[in-house]
Order: C-alpha cells, then sequence, then structure tokens
C-alpha cells in the first residue's frame, strides 16, 4: 500500500543555492508528520515539491503513490494547501473565499455549501462569514485558510509554517483547531515549522532538517530518548574553571556537560536527586551558583544535539548582511 | 466551469474597489477635453513687433494691413517699435513672436517696383507660432500686392467647391475613437495581468497555484473578468466623450453591433497581449513601467491624434501592425460615419487574428508553478 506522501533522494538546487539535498521520507496515513527546522533550511522548498509548485531537479516524490511532477493534475485533486503567507482574498468575504475555491475543485454547489458551512463552524468562524476578510485577525485568516483547504475533502493538508506570525493565543487555538481536525477526519498533516513546542505538540513524527538535509526523523519522544533522555540542570556559575568542569564531568550521576551562552547545562538522570549532590560538589570547589533552572529535554535540545547549535543560532548564520538568506553552497557535514 | 470561478473573484473584488474604475474612465475623458481644447483652437493674439523705417504710404499700407490682420482673424497683436536691435533682442526673450523690419526706401522701391522688401525676424524655436505669424504677414503681403499689380494681368483662377461627405467633425470629435481605444488599454492595467501580478505580489497566488486550475482556466478567467470591466468601461467613456463634443452616433444597430464587437474584440486583443508580455512579471511596478512604454508605442502610431499618413516610413509600417490603429479605425468607421462591415472587416480580421495569437502565447508563456 503506497504511503501518504513519499520523497525519494529529492535534490532542489537553484543557482546560488542547494535548497534540498538528497532528502527521503515517508508519510504514513493519518499521521501528522512534521518537518522542524530553521528559516532556509529548505522545508517549503520540500513543501512545495509535494504540493506541486515547485518541480524537483531530481528525485521522486508523490502523493498517495501518485508522481507529483508527471501527474501533478491529479496530485492537486487530493491535497489541500495552507501556506506560510496569508493568502485568502482580503477583499471577499469569507464565505465568498470558500464559495469560490469550492469551485476551483468542480465541487457541486450543494455539496459545496454544505462543506463550507460545517468547516466554518469547525473554524468558528460561522458568525464572521458575510464579513470581509480584511475585517479579519492574523488567526481568523489563517483558521479560515485551513477551511479553505480542507473544502474539497483533501487526502492529506499541507500546512507550511501555519502559525508564524500569529499571537501566542492563536497559535494554541490553530494546534487545538489541527488536533481537533486530525480526530474528527483521520486526516493525514503535512506540517512544516521552526516552533520546537508546536512540532512537539501536533506531530507523530519529526523530521529536523537544517542545510536541505533531513539531519533526524523520528517520533519526538524517540529523539527526546535518542539523546539520553536525561533532565537538564541549567546553571551560571562564578569561579567555574576547567578544573572543576572536569570534576563535575567525572561525578556518576552527571551524564553530559554542554554550555550554552554563560550558562553550563548539566545532564542527569533525576535532577530532584541529583541536584543536592553537584551543588554541594560546586560549593566545595568555590564554585558561585549566580542562576538555576531545571527542565526537562525538549526539542530544542533534540535541535541542539544534532545540529550542534540552537535553532536561533542556525537563522543567525543564515541571514547574512550582504548575501542574505540561504543555506551555503557547501553543505557542513551534517548527520544523519 | 472553473475559469468562470476566477472571473467571479475579480469581478467581486473590483466591485469592492470602485475607485480604480472610476479613474480609468475618468482620465480618457479628461484627455479627450484638455487634448481636444488644445489643438483644435486657431492662433490668437500672436504678439508681433513692427519698426517702420520708411514711414511712407507703403509701409503705412503695410501696417494697416496688418492692423486688419489684428482686428479681423486676430492672429496676430502688433505693437510699434523704434529701435530694431531691441525689437530683435525682445524677440529673443520671448516678449514677441516676431519682428518685422520696414526698411527705409521701402516706399519708393515699391513704386519703381525694385524688390521691395521687409524683414520678418521670428523665434523659430516656437515653429507652430512662428508659422502663423509668417502666414499672417504673407497675406498682408498679397494684398499689397494685388492693390498696384493689375487684376487683368493675373491669370484667372481655378474655382472649385469641396463637398464635405460627413457632418462636420471637430478635432476633439474626432478623438472620441481615440479615447475609447484608451479607455480599453486602461482597463488592461488594471485588470487581466495585473490582476496576477498582485496576487503573486501579495503572496495570493499560492492558493490557487495548488488547485485543479489550467494554465488556460487561470489566463482565460482572468482575460474574460477584464474584457468584461474594460468594455463596460469603454462605454462609459464613448458616452461621456460623446456627450461632451455634442456627436451622435452616425449608424444604426448594425453599426451599433460592429461597435460592441470591436471593443470586446479590441479590449481580449490587447488583455492578452498584456498578459503574454506581464503574465510572469511579479512586482506593480514591473506592471507600472511596461504599461507606460507600451501606451506612448501604440497609442501615438493608432491614428487616434494625428492621422498614420503623416507618420514617416519606418511608423507607418509599426502602424501596420498596431492593433490599436485597427481598433481606431473601426472605431472612427463606426461612430463617426455609421459605416457597415465592409468597411470594417480588415480592421475586424485582423483584431480576431491579433487576439487568437496573443491569447496562445500568454497561455503558453503564463508559468503555473512558483
Amino acid at each position: 500500500m503506497a504511503y501518504a506522501a513519499e520523497a525519494h533522494n529529492i535534490v532542489k538546487k537553484y543557482p546560488s543555492v542547494i535548497a534540498v539535498n538528497d532528502v527521503s521520507f515517508n508519510v504514513d496515513e493519518g499521521e501528522i508528520f512534521g518537518l522542524l527546522g530553521p528559516n532556509g533550511a529548505g522545508k517549503t522548498t520540500l513543501n512545495r515539491i509535494l504540493t506541486c509548485l515547485v518541480k524537483p531537479t531530481s528525485g521522486q516524490a508523490s502523493i498517495r503513490g501518485i508522481d507529483v511532477v508527471k501527474r501533478p493534475a491529479q496530485v492537486r485533486r487530493n491535497i489541500g494547501v495552507v501556506s506560510q503567507a496569508m493568502t485568502s482574498d482580503l477583499d471577499l468575504t469569507a464565505w465568498e473565499n470558500l464559495d469560490i475555491y469550492g469551485k476551483y475543485f468542480d465541487i457541486p454547489r450543494k455539496q459545496r455549501h454544505e462543506n463550507m458551512k460545517y468547516l466554518l463552524e469547525t473554524v468558528g468562524l460561522t458568525a464572521r462569514a458575510k464579513d470581509l476578510v480584511a475585517t479579519y485577525s492574523g488567526g481568523m485568516r489563517r483558521r479560515l485558510e485551513i477551511a479553505r483547504g480542507l473544502i474539497h475533502k483533501p487526502y492529506i493538508l499541507f500546512l507550511d509554517e501555519p502559525t508564524t506570525g500569529l499571537d501566542p493565543q492563536s497559535r494554541r487555538v490553530i494546534w487545538e483547531l489541527l488536533q481537533k481536525i486530525r480526530q474528527e477526519t483521520k486526516l493525514t498533516i503535512f506540517i512544516t515549522t521552526h516552533y520546537m513546542d508546536e512540532a512537539d505538540v501536533l506531530c507523530d513524527r519529526i523530521a529536523i532538517v537544517d542545510y536541505g538535509k533531513i539531519v533526524v526523523l523520528d517520533s519526538p519522544s524517540n529523539l527526546k530518548r535518542s539523546i539520553g533522555g536525561f533532565d537538564i540542570i541549567e546553571m551560571t556559575l562564578g569561579n567555574f574553571s576547567p578544573e572543576a568542569d572536569a570534576k563535575l564531568k567525572a561525578m556518576p550521576i552527571v551524564k553530559n556537560i554542554t554550555e550554552k551562552d554563560e550558562a553550563i547545562r548539566v545532564y542527569v538522570e533525576d535532577a530532584a536527586k541529583s541536584m543536592p549532590v553537584i551543588i554541594e560538589e560546586l560549593r566545595k570547589m568555590n564554585v558561585s551558583i549566580d542562576y538555576l533552572a531545571i527542565h526537562e529535554q525538549s526539542l530544542e535540545d533534540v535541535f541542539i544535539h544534532y545540529t550542534g547549535k540552537t535553532i536561533r543560532e542556525t537563522e543567525a548564520q543564515k541571514v547574512n548582511f550582504f548575501s542574505g538568506a540561504g543555506a551555503p553552497k557547501q553543505m557542513p557535514g551534517a548527520r544523519v | 466551469m472553473r475559469a468562470l470561478a476566477i472571473t467571479e473573484r475579480d469581478l467581486r473584488r473590483f466591485s469592492r474597489n470602485p475607485i480604480v474604475i472610476i479613474a480609468s474612465i475618468l482620465m480618457p475623458l479628461v484627455y479627450l477635453i484638455i487634448m481636444g481644447n488644445s489643438f483644435q483652437g486657431e492662433l490668437k493674439h500672436l504678439p508681433v513687433a513692427v519698426i517702420d523705417q520708411d514711414g511712407g504710404p507703403y509701409a503705412r499700407r503695410v501696417i494697416e494691413l496688418l492692423q486688419a490682420m489684428r482686428d479681423g482673424p486676430q492672429t496676430i497683436t502688433i505693437e510699434k517699435m523704434t529701435d530694431q536691435k531691441a525689437a530683435i533682442d525682445a524677440v529673443k526673450n520671448g516678449f514677441y513672436k516676431g519682428a518685422l523690419i520696414i526698411p527705409p526706401r521701402f516706399s519708393e522701391d515699391v513704386v519703381k517696383d525694385v524688390n521691395p522688401q521687409i524683414g520678418l525676424f521670428l523665434d523659430n524655436t516656437d515653429s507652430i507660432s512662428a508659422a502663423g505669424v509668417s502666414n499672417s504677414v504673407s497675406r498682408a503681403m498679397n494684398y499689397l500686392k494685388s492693390e498696384y499689380v493689375s487684376v487683368r494681368s493675373t491669370l484667372a483662377k481655378t474655382q472649385f467647391r469641396a463637398v464635405e461627405l460627413y457632418k462636420k467633425i471637430d478635432y476633439d470629435a474626432s478623438l472620441v475613437p481615440g479615447i475609447i481605444v484608451m479607455a480599453i488599454f486602461m482597463g488592461t492595467t488594471f485588470t487581466g495581468a495585473f490582476s496576477i501580478v498582485m496576487d503573486k505580489f501579495l503572496g495570493i497566488h499560492e492558493s490557487y497555484l495548488s488547485t485543479p486550475l489550467t494554465r488556460m482556466d487561470i489566463v482565460i478567467g482572468t482575460i474574460i473578468s477584464g474584457v468584461f470591466i474594460t468594455t463596460i468601461m469603454s462605454f462609459l467613456v464613448m458616452m461621456g466623450g460623446m456627450f461632451i463634443t455634442g456627436i451622435k452616433l452616425a449608424g444604426g444597430l448594425t453599426s451599433f453591433i460592429l461597435l460592441v464587437f470591436t471593443i470586446v474584440l479590441t479590449a481580449l486583443g490587447l488583455l492578452s497581449m498584456i498578459f503574454m508580455v506581464l503574465g510572469r512579471a511579479d512586482h506593480p511596478r514591473i506592471v507600472g513601467v511596461t504599461i507606460g512604454f507600451l501606451n506612448v508605442i501604440f497609442y501615438f502610431p493608432s491614428g487616434a491624434v494625428y492621422p498614420i499618413e503623416s507618420l514617416p516610413g519606418w511608423l507607418r509600417a509599426f502602424a501596420a501592425v498596431n492593433p490599436e490603429a485597427y481598433a481606431v479605425h473601426a472605431l472612427k468607421s463606426l461612430i463617426l460615419k455609421g459605416t457597415g462591415f465592409a468597411a470594417v472587416r480588415g480592421d475586424l480580421l485582423f483584431l480576431a487574428c491579433f487576439t487568437a495569437l496573443m491569447l496562445f502565447l500568454a497561455t503558453l508563456t503564463f508559468k503555473r508553478t512558483m
């Protein structure tokens, strides 16, 4: 049986950059699959290849077994797309936006209107259906666009950074909406995001993408487990010498130590039990603790582990004042 | 039909932004009023300085004849001066369009018939005014000649009587077909391809590129909405133009049907051409620059403002493939002369072929992916 979506050795080259570099993955039916990575990592390009908006330089991709390059018209009937940019028409009402979009898919009037009523209800816009979209907030527009992407009951819904630019409350509403749709319709969802929490909350499986390559692919829990599944004690220390660092690393309860900005992150199995022991050891070495926090491992830690940097660092590196955003021509040795 | 959904979308959008349409209707009408009144008037009150260095009877007669020109056709006004240099400087400084110098012994030369001459210094940087002054002075001189040359010694002149086939058409009225074509062109600047460019600029196009809409659906749907809006605009401009200039449709129902057909076909052709040129543009600034460029190229060598026959050879060759030239010719025939199909058959055939070619190329070159 065919996967909901498949990508085999996809490469997309532009004159000055390799946006996608030999990427392969499968999306199972009914799952929420996420592409997580910084801006410029190649997520949107991959998304556009799968939605027939961009042709790959090489490789093969399909939706439900239908080749995206050879049979794009058929693929388009099977997919719903919510683009990164707000694409609803400001000069039309929500009703008109949905109605006209439904006509693009040749949906008969009666069925179209039934779908529209159901979707407007689902996304909570029934009361504002006759208002111009120009009067909507960003969150409302996004909900409308999700409804629009579902007007023809697609087999798989593609969302490209659906909550970028939205306030925290609107983001949460979108998450709940997607979870509700998934629960009610068993829809396959393909989502790209650079928000760790979004990927963590929504996705069944996540592919971390960096410099056009998939660095690692698994479920959020497996990804966290793959880097040890430890608690993290984050501290800012005074008088922290290399000797003190060595002594801490030598402690059996300490599994790993990394540095982040001015702080160190000590990975332990049980923070509640380990913390007093570590504090005592630091006190003995005359190391002062200026700041201390405990947290569980997140996808941010997974990202740091697999890419060697935070997502923000990655984005900052890619946005160069003179050359603009984009991945370097030569790919650094990413771990797959 | 999916293409009609695109048409519906565009029409709904325009119905909510009527300002652009209103401005595009007003612009050709303002053009008609300004252009029609700028070029059709006769030259009046051109200031000419006169220096009489002779003071004799024929010099006075010349001045009287010039005064008659001033009081009759009012082409010139004259001011007597005494200093020749000051008069020429005044012409150079733009106070006068010309300076007429009647030299000493002019009257004597006239009497003796030894080639009497009058000097006329003209500001030829303004060639039209210079020609006006020159004509007035020549006419005055001709009168002077006829006064002292025997009528019998002149050859009998052949008399002719011009018969005008149509009701008198003032220059501003003759511009009406041109402003209809201008309205059609204006319509193409904010409908059709411009809608696509704005969609790209705003990022909206991604939403419909991921639907089953084909290239043909997008091109045809967008052009149909453009034709619809442009045709309505053109008729409003035509009615406004006819009201302003006081003309009426010269023909009957057949002419009117052909008129509608000509306008729709012209709109379709121009929209298709603009789509072919701008279908891949992604910024409205590109549209602005290109449209301004195309407007000059197509409008002025169309016969809308001045006869094509007055153009140099190379521009006449371009006019032969200029769709606006065929549209202007057809509209002039139908509106001003009320002709039938025979007079516009060639125009319509050209416009139909042009439209088919442009529509084909627009669809072929439009990029369906991002």
